[in-house]
């Protein structure tokens, strides 16, 4: 141990070798030995695990942490914006149950999240099977498929805005020119929640096809030649080898989704270059609802009591989930 | 979104990473001193990255937050030199310096950052506001008083009414830049290739919806309204609902008045035009005043915007022909319209709130030669708007401006009669806001949705406190 005590006092620049006790540093006389005690090899690793997170950890608790707490604190109070705050106890979370735009954003929350988790999940995984196989231009399709994820959100509202803009926008100049019904996707309530459903699958799918391709990479060739010896036919492999393979990477898929579809990341963007909640509340989603009274009528404390029952909310959904899966743990 | 955590689906189980030869010695992977230095730096990064510091410096200069410059190389050039060289001027003649800083119009009027900034108590020593925005800020006592500052001549020189929504008690919180009356612009082009004579400019509701409809092809829309919610859409649609001889508040300030016909009316014109397919659901560009987007690229015949639109048309297509009409009204309606503009105000709470009003005042409210020539390069050079100054008007008037047809229009034929824009608070907001994308959009029964607004009005008029409201 003294040889570890030894190299760890001595510069790293000197060279010195553990193994041999042949450091050059002048402070290891008994004296000092004998006042520090070498940490076992354990606790250094311990000890440089602990510096490898703490960034991060910092991070969580900085951005994360402490907004969240001192969120749920604010929503006990009433707070204009301006310096005064007033203790309310639950009169906020008791406006709750009487705002019915709250219901309605809710209720549009879980319309996407039940639309967009099914949607994206089937077009990635339907992508990354299709994008497997090693073909030529394979890395360009892949890369094609892949690119909305790299641009901008805001710059992909306002695309698509254009895009799908009534009368003159391209994609309804498509419709009419085929003799299709051009409807307003962004400006009637009926259309303009699954118009952002679908435009989020579209920005989302390739990110997500590289992680399910990743998944079908991790499974063994060997798998499917032995099915196919067995006499299984394409439908068959996937139902007996890929799909029971790829649990945890759907998992991880279906978790990530709900979260995005939920929590709004991602969508909030879009929303807000393109239908700013509208049209009548049609794609208000609640973290949409949630920015516009903190931040669009001041109401910072309802604000944040509406987010801390989001947030139970979305620890509830997390916990069937884990319930349902048993931990996350599928192939137990 | 942060990139997530990729799991391995290995079928072998578990990555588990190899173990250590036993007895293997190897170097400590981290000195203890190492250690600290690293644990500083990793709590220190933070704050320096992110540069948290005092806002409040004492030597700092006056932040006046505005969505127009210093914004050079955009469309914007002529308001951002005007608002470069005002800050240029005043810091050479005092040590109290003004900077500024250029919030983009989306984020300045839709964003979180002004109302952030007044969450952390670092609110900008100088900012815009609109009236729509006043109470807001005005009862979260923000607000500088400007009124010891401002002369009873500099007073007088403002337009009748030009500082009522910007006046609490008799004191002046804002001082408004220009006036911004609304009125419909339509395409000459379009309006004759329709059989339209100038004759047939619409007085009426219904001759309002009757054009429009002529006007209305399978790719360009007779009329177009604010579709998209917020205080732009209330805006644009006010006039209509005064036109029809109603009010969201009554005169009192202290019981709703949305439960009336006229409401009703209004609601029902707004969703007539999209029930009849002669208004889209959606504008182009950055809404329903954005004539270079929507009136001038053929999108619609019809538009409403303020004189600001005269200079855009001309400096984007000089030759695009355009008329003017004011708001029609309903039968037995009588004219009126809503006037816009911005207002410099003085956070209280700023670094130097005395210097930052006057700043204001000598930039706006003074009667100083210069100061009547820099309103009037703002609101006929930088803008086409118009002034909100007797003096002003004359300044612009001997040097021509209204001898303009669409300016002498506006100055003669549209302001006279407008109203400026409400200040209602927030939860009065909504709820209109609410009935006319409900009416509008969803084709909800105007009716009913007048009354339910009503009420949630009467509930939030009951609970409030602060400046009157109107």
């Amino acid at each position: 141990m003294a040889t570890v005590h030894t190299s760890h006092r001595t510069s790293p620049g000197t060279g010195a070798d553990p193994g041999t006790g042949t450091g050059t540093g002048t402070a290891n006389g008994p004296a000092a030995r004998g006042s520090r005690r070498p940490l076992t090899r354990s606790a250094r690793e311990a000890v440089a695990g602990w510096l490898f997170v703490a960034p991060s950890t910092l991070g969580m608790l900085v951005f994360l942490v402490v907004p969240m707490a001192a969120s749920v604190v604010v929503s006990f109070f009433r707070v204009s914006g301006f310096g005064d705050q007033r203790f309310v106890g639950l009169e906020n979370y008791r406006r709750l149950l009487h705002d019915p735009v709250f219901g309605s954003s809710l209720a549009t929350t879980g319309l996407f999240t039940v639309l967009f988790v099914p949607l994206l999940f089937t077009a990635s995984l339907g992508l990354a099977l299709l994008l497997q196989k090693r073909r030529p231009l394979i890395g360009l399709w892949r890369s094609l498929v892949f690119a909305p994820h790299v641009v901008s959100l805001v710059v992909v509202g306002l695309v698509w805005q254009f895009l799908l803009t009534d009368h003159v926008g391209v994609v309804n100049r498509v419709l009419d020119g085929l003799g299709l019904p051009a409807p307003s996707w962004l400006g009637n309530p009926a259309f303009a929640l699954p118009a952002v459903v679908l435009i989020s699958v579209w920005f989302f799918m390739g990110y997500y096809m590289v992680i399910f391709l990743n998944g079908l990479n991790d499974i063994p060739a060997s798998y499917y030649e032995a099915a196919r010896i067995d006499g299984a036919g394409r439908w068959r492999s996937f139902r007996h080898v890929t799909w029971p393979l790829l649990r945890p990477t759907s998992l991880f898929v279906l978790v990530m989704t709900t979260l995005t579809a939920i929590g709004a990341a991602g969508v909030f963007d879009l929303i807000y270059v393109m239908t700013k909640g509208g049209p009548d509340y049609g794609t208000q989603v609640v973290m949409f609802y949630i920015y516009q009274r903190a931040f669009q009528l001041n109401d910072f404390g309802y604000s944040s009591a509406m987010a801390a029952v989001v947030s139970a909310l979305l620890l509830l959904v997390m916990f069937v989930m884990l319930r349902l899966t048993r931990g996350g743990k599928v192939d137990a | 979104m942060s990139p997530p955590q990729v799991p391995r689906s290995s079928p072998y189980g578990p990555y588990a990473a190899p173990s250590p030869r036993r007895g293997h010695r190897s170097r400590p992977l981290l000195s203890r001193r190492s250690a600290l230095k690293s644990a500083a730096l990793t709590v220190g990064l933070p704050s320096a990255l992110t540069g948290c510091g005092s806002a409040r410096a004492g030597s700092a200069p006056m932040s006046f937050w505005n969505p127009w410059g210093p914004a050079k190389g955009s469309d914007m050039a002529p308001q951002s030199d005007w608002f470069t060289s005002l800050a240029r001027a005043w810091n050479a003649r005092t040590g109290k310096d003004v900077a500024l800083t250029y919030i983009a119009g989306e984020t300045y009027t839709n964003g979180s950052k002004l109302q952030t900034a007044f969450l952390a108590d670092s609110g900008p020593d100088l900012f815009v506001l609109s009236p729509g925005d006043f109470l807001r800020y005005a009862n979260g006592g923000v607000l500088e008083d400007l009124t010891p500052y401002l002369s009873d001549e500099a007073r007088r020189d403002f337009v009748d009414g030009a500082l009522d929504t910007r006046t609490v008690n008799g004191r002046v919180y804002g001082l408004p830049m220009s006036l911004q009356p609304h009125a419909f612009y339509y395409s000459k082009r379009a309006w004759e290739r329709a059989g339209l004579a100038e004759g047939d400019v619409p007085r009426t509701w219904d001759q309002f919806l009757s054009v429009a409809e002529k006007l209305t092809t399978r790719r360009r829309s007779g009329l177009l309204l604010e579709t998209t919610p917020g205080y732009l859409q209330n805006f644009c649609w006010y006039p209509f609902m005064w036109a029809a001889g109603a009010d969201a508040v009554d005169r009192t300030g202290r019981h709703s008045g949305f439960d009336a016909d006229g409401v009703v009316n209004a609601l029902r014109f707004w969703q007539e035009t999209v029930r009849r397919g002669v208004a889209p659901r959606r504008a182009l560009g950055s809404g329903s005043t954005d004539i270079v987007a929507n009136l001038l690229a053929g999108y619609c015949a019809i538009q409403h915007c303020g004189p600001y639109g005269v200079g855009q048309l001309r400096k984007a297509a000089p030759h695009f022909d355009f008329g003017v009409f004011r708001q029609p009204v309903p039968h037995g309606g009588r004219y009126t319209t809503v006037v816009g503009g911005w207002a410099f105000v003085v956070n209280r709470h700023g670094r130097d709130p005395e210097a930052a009003a006057r700043f204001a005042v000598w930039a706006l409210g003074s009667m100083e030669e210069e100061c009547v020539r820099r309103v009037a390069r703002w609101c006929a050079e930088a803008s086409t708007d118009l002034p909100p100054r007797k003096s002003v008007q004359q300044h612009v008037a001997a040097q021509g401006y209204f001898d303009d047809e669409a300016m002498r229009y506006f100055q003669r034929e549209v302001l006279p009669g407008g109203r400026g824009e409400p200040r209602y608070p927030p939860n009065v907001y909504q709820p209109v806001s609410d009935a006319i994308q409900a009416c509008q959009l969803s084709g909800a029964d105007p009716a009913e949705r007048a009354r339910r607004a009503s009420g949630l009005i009467e509930d939030a008029l009951a609970t409030y406190r602060g400046a009157r409201i109107f």
